[in-house]
């Protein structure tokens, strides 16, 4: 029994410190900034697991879909108008519409070619926010309404939480229900899945629509936050950052890509200055020549990594991959949770099935 | 009562013609072989029943409806199932979860729950049902064969195809896939059985299909089809050809076989 | 519009120009393609490290001769590329990883992503450019003359940069050609391509033919970014657009095969140049040049997968 508390324990005091974290960083709106943006990544990793992992459809246009409904949302209220609150419910209705369509382009299209496409469809999106200057603004990105009246970052805080909370929730009862069910066939195997009955054309395109719906929320709401969107969040870099959070994270598990985005995005966050003791300071200084040369820096605290702590979640990621595929946050949930469960599941189902034919029995 | 009803036939790849003109009829619980050389013709009949492949010419009714033109999925629902050669168990769903899928296929609106009981009933029957939370993965190769049989029955099928039920099957294996037919055959369902284990088939069917390169050669008594010349030559026949995508049979036409899984 | 005949031929044989050293690089990823059965999400990187390998050989070395150059811009990917691959990608060929296709696909992003950083951390945040490779002789004979920047047949301008390019992208064009025809390792690799295990039966090694052919497809794409290095500016992000095209030119000629490749590469480069030069909006045209590309792209997934010369996925 005590084996089962703990993991309860723990989701319990992580939700806990996260309702509690505002009043905790009072005075660090900068690290509650980065917590609103490690939810907003969050919700993308994870709507990517439940595509990619879950469904088994590889798409690499996850971060297009986030910026349809960003960009929509912002041209409708600059264009006509329109409040955040419409304009996010636009975009993220336009997001799923154009997922839809995606889905549906790439039902026969098997896991690389599936992979392919995305990029291109992805890329072609790129390419049309940077020529379209009238519309988007090109490179030079567009301005959004902020979507509340307030220069704290704590309500935001609160909201990006609540949606990744509501999302998750949400995707976790799909993937339990039969949606769950027929995805996972239908990543398993497609054909074998259509001769057990399975509508797989329409749990396919569902999976792209709910998906895209999600990181098309996640997109419009936040950039109403940070007021601003640019063709340069469309790179192809950002979408790899995705698939590092729910592979590292765990690409079956909703809750391991959703904590492992959480975790890398803080990680990334401190590592931009890794913190050096006082007393070493004077040292690192004297290296910033050499440092400067590898494209290291020195700053007030520590040691500017630059571009270099990418590098190392691209040797965490491969090195991920090779050797731990159920992700490296996923497992440790997993023999938490798991073990026990499923001992007792088998007995508890022999057991119901008894009792059923007992009450029929009897009846 | 069930009808199966095979119009004429025809399918072309390219330039290979691999059904030319099959026409038979099912009619209640009839338990069919279906046998040919490699090549024949025989899985690729079983796609176009089962709506993976769609006839060049032909039709295909099934209780009374015409289903060669539709998806597979549905007419899988309509009570169609099948299984294929090589075992397609979903690897990474447990042992239950695999049963679950046609249940929940069948009847979306469902609880998941609704279907234990029958779900954990049929996996007993199979002797699997200690395996029912483990991954289909973890199942031996006997082991994911049963499970397919058992996932079929979740669809609740009138026609039930296996292609292959017997290949590389132990004896002990072999006795409960054979009880796993009778059980089902006598429940009032109809199978058709692809294979190249003679014995079994003969000892299974009621009535025998032939096919050879895309036509039915035969279709009736086994015992009758047995003899039947033009059935003696294709599987004989083809073993003077040096060339050719057919192969001598895994066991002789008639007689006594060994088989070490 | 009124489009001059002259502009026409411009635009054609400047994409046929273009389109040599995009064949030059999906012919690298049409080989590991048909060896190793995976499509190289990281090729654009190994472009991209080829064209770096040229620019700081010669910024270093500045006697450098840039053909020097060019062969390190081949020798360094194609060594990335067989220690990523024995790394990385040989335990899938050993049957050591699960669901292979899912993993070919995530680990080579990986490596695109770590290149890309990679080099982002190394080089810093500005675009370089090498010069000019090799100057022209500068004369004058009427309907042909140079200067040394650039070649004029017939009132038609060629850049002596993309000429060079073209140039030396058709001679490693043509000696791979030859090396997979006529030499012994060349003839393993197309054995290995069309049947692995009859290729094994004859004492062949198909592991360490998958090493070779994944090197030969980094440097192929390295030789191909080191052609460009001094006709584009180069950014750690060039070689996404380099990757999609490659991506594109192989779908179009069919994956695994090479006249495919060839034939798709100047194909495209034809297409792009004649769409970025009829484009009826100026402003426009350059940013949408890769879109024609794309949209071929897409055309081709939907409508013929296997392309025009290709075997299925």
């Amino acid at each position: 029994m005590k084996q089962k508390l703990l993991p309860w324990l723990l989701g319990v005091g992580l939700l806990v410190l996260a309702l509690a974290a505002p009043l905790l960083l009072q005075n660090q709106q900068y690290w509650l900034f980065i917590a609103t943006q490690a939810y907003f990544w969050a919700m993308l990793a994870a709507s990517w697991a439940l595509l990619a992992g879950y469904a088994g459809q590889f798409s690499f246009g996850h971060i297009a879909f986030m910026a349809i409904a960003a960009y929509a949302s912002g041209i409708v209220g600059r264009d006509l108008g329109w409040s955040p609150l419409s304009g996010i419910i636009f975009g993220v209705l336009l997001s799923g519409f154009v997922g839809l369509v995606i889905g549906w382009l790439c039902l026969r299209l098997r896991r690389t070619y599936l992979a392919l496409f995305t990029i291109a469809f992805a890329e072609i999106f790129r390419l049309m926010v940077n020529a379209e200057l009238d519309m988007t603004g090109g490179p030079m990105g567009l301005y959004m309404d902020p979507l509340l009246n307030t220069t704290s970052y704590i309500p935001y805080y609160y909201i990006m939480l609540a949606l990744l909370l509501a999302s998750l929730g949400f995707m976790y009862w799909l993937a339990n229900s039969h949606f769950g069910l027929f995805f996972r066939s239908i990543r398993e195997d497609e054909e074998a899945a259509a001769a057990m009955g399975v509508h797989v054309v329409r749990y396919k395109i569902m999976a792209f629509v709910v998906t895209s719906m999600i990181a098309g929320l996640a997109g419009a709401v936040d950039h109403h936050f940070i007021g601003f969107i640019a063709p340069t969040e469309l790179i192809i870099g950002r979408m790899s950052l995705v698939i590092a959070m729910a592979v590292i994270g765990g690409i079956e598990s909703l809750l391991g890509a959703a904590l492992g985005a959480i975790l890398i995005h803080f990680a990334l966050e401190w590592l931009q200055e890794i913190p050096v003791p006082a007393g070493l300071m004077p040292n690192l200084i004297a290296l910033a020549p050499t440092l400067e040369k590898f494209g290291l820096g020195v700053g007030d605290r520590g040691l500017v990594t630059n571009a270099w702590r990418m590098v190392g979640f691209g040797i965490l990621l491969m090195l991920t991959l090779r050797f731990w595929r159920n992700g490296l946050i996923h497992p440790l949930i997993e023999r938490m949770f798991r073990a026990e469960a499923r001992k007792e599941t088998v007995a508890k189902r022999m057991q119901a099935v008894q009792t059923q034919e007992q009450e029929e029995v009897e009846s | 009562m069930i009808e199966l009803d095979v119009r004429n036939v025809y399918k072309s790849f390219g330039g290979v013609q691999a059904l030319n003109g099959v026409s038979f009829k099912i009619e209640g619980n009839q338990l069919v072989g279906l046998i040919g050389p490699n090549g024949a013709g025989k899985t690729t009949l079983t796609n176009v029943l089962s709506g993976i492949l769609k006839p060049t010419s032909g039709e295909v009714w099934f209780n009374g409806e015409r289903v060669d033109k539709l998806p597979p999925y549905q007419i899988a629902r309509r009570g169609l199932g099948r299984t294929f050669q090589v075992t397609r168990a979903f690897r990474r769903m447990t042992v239950l979860e695999n049963m679950l899928v046609p249940a929940m296929a069948l009847h979306p609106a469902s609880r998941k729950r609704d279907f234990y009981k029958k779900a954990m009933e049929i996996l007993e029957f199979l002797t699997i049902e200690h395996m029912a939370n483990e991954y289909a993965r973890s199942l031996s190769g006997g082991q994911q064969k049963l499970l397919e049989l058992g996932r079929l029955l979740m669809l609740d099928p009138d026609v039930i195809i296996l292609d292959e039920p017997f290949a590389g099957v132990h004896p002990k294996l072999m006795e409960k896939i054979y009880e796993y037919i009778r059980i089902v055959h006598e429940q009032g369902k109809a199978f058709i059985l692809i294979s190249h284990d003679m014995e079994s088939i003969f000892t299974l069917s009621e009535r025998l299909l032939v096919l050879n390169f895309g036509e039915l050669i035969a279709d009736g008594d086994p015992q009758v089809v047995k003899h039947d010349p033009a059935v003696i030559e294709a599987y004989l026949g083809e073993e003077e050809e040096e060339e050719g995508p057919v192969a001598i049979p895994a066991r002789p036409v008639a007689g006594p076989e060994e088989n070490d899984a | 519009m009124d489009i001059s005949g002259q502009y026409l031929v411009t635009l054609v044989l400047n994409g046929l120009l273009i389109g040599l050293i995009y064949a030059l690089m999906a012919l690298g990823l049409t080989l590991i393609f048909s060896v190793l059965g995976i499509v190289s999400f990281a090729h654009g990187e190994f472009y991209m490290l080829g064209g770096y390998v040229v620019y700081f050989a010669l910024e270093r070395f500045t006697n450098l001769s840039p053909i020097v150059a060019i062969l390190l811009a081949g020798i360094i990917p194609f060594l990335v590329g067989i220690i990523f691959e024995r790394l990385f990608l040989q335990p899938m060929a050993r049957g050591e990883i699960e669901r292979p296709g899912e993993y070919a696909i995530l680990v080579t992003f990986g490596l695109s992503f770590f290149l890309q950083y990679l080099m982002a951390g190394i080089v810093g945040p500005f675009p370089k450019k090498a010069d000019r490779f090799f100057d022209l002789p500068t004369f004058d004979l009427g309907w042909i003359k140079a200067t040394a920047s650039t070649l004029t047949i017939g009132g038609i301008p060629f850049s002596a940069s993309r000429l060079t390019a073209g140039l030396i992208a058709m001679i490693l064009i043509g000696a791979m050609i030859l090396f997979i025809k006529r030499s012994w390792t060349g003839k393993a690799l197309q054995a290995v391509s069309q049947d692995r295990e009859a290729a094994a039966v004859t004492g062949i090694n198909p592991l360490n033919m998958n090493t070779l052919a994944f090197g030969l497809g980094a440097m192929l794409a390295g030789l191909s970014g080191a052609t460009l290095v001094d006709v584009f500016a180069w950014v750690p992000w060039v070689g996404v657009q380099a990757s999609s095209k490659s991506f594109v030119i192989i779908v179009l000629g069919g994956m695994g095969s090479m006249p495919g490749a060839l034939l798709g590469g100047l194909i495209i480069g034809i297409v792009e140049s004649l769409g970025a030069g009829l484009f009826p909006d100026p402003g426009r045209a350059l940013a949408y040049k890769d879109a024609f590309g794309l949209l071929i792209f897409a055309a081709v997934l939907l409508l013929k997968p296997t392309g025009l010369f290709g075997r299925e996925l």
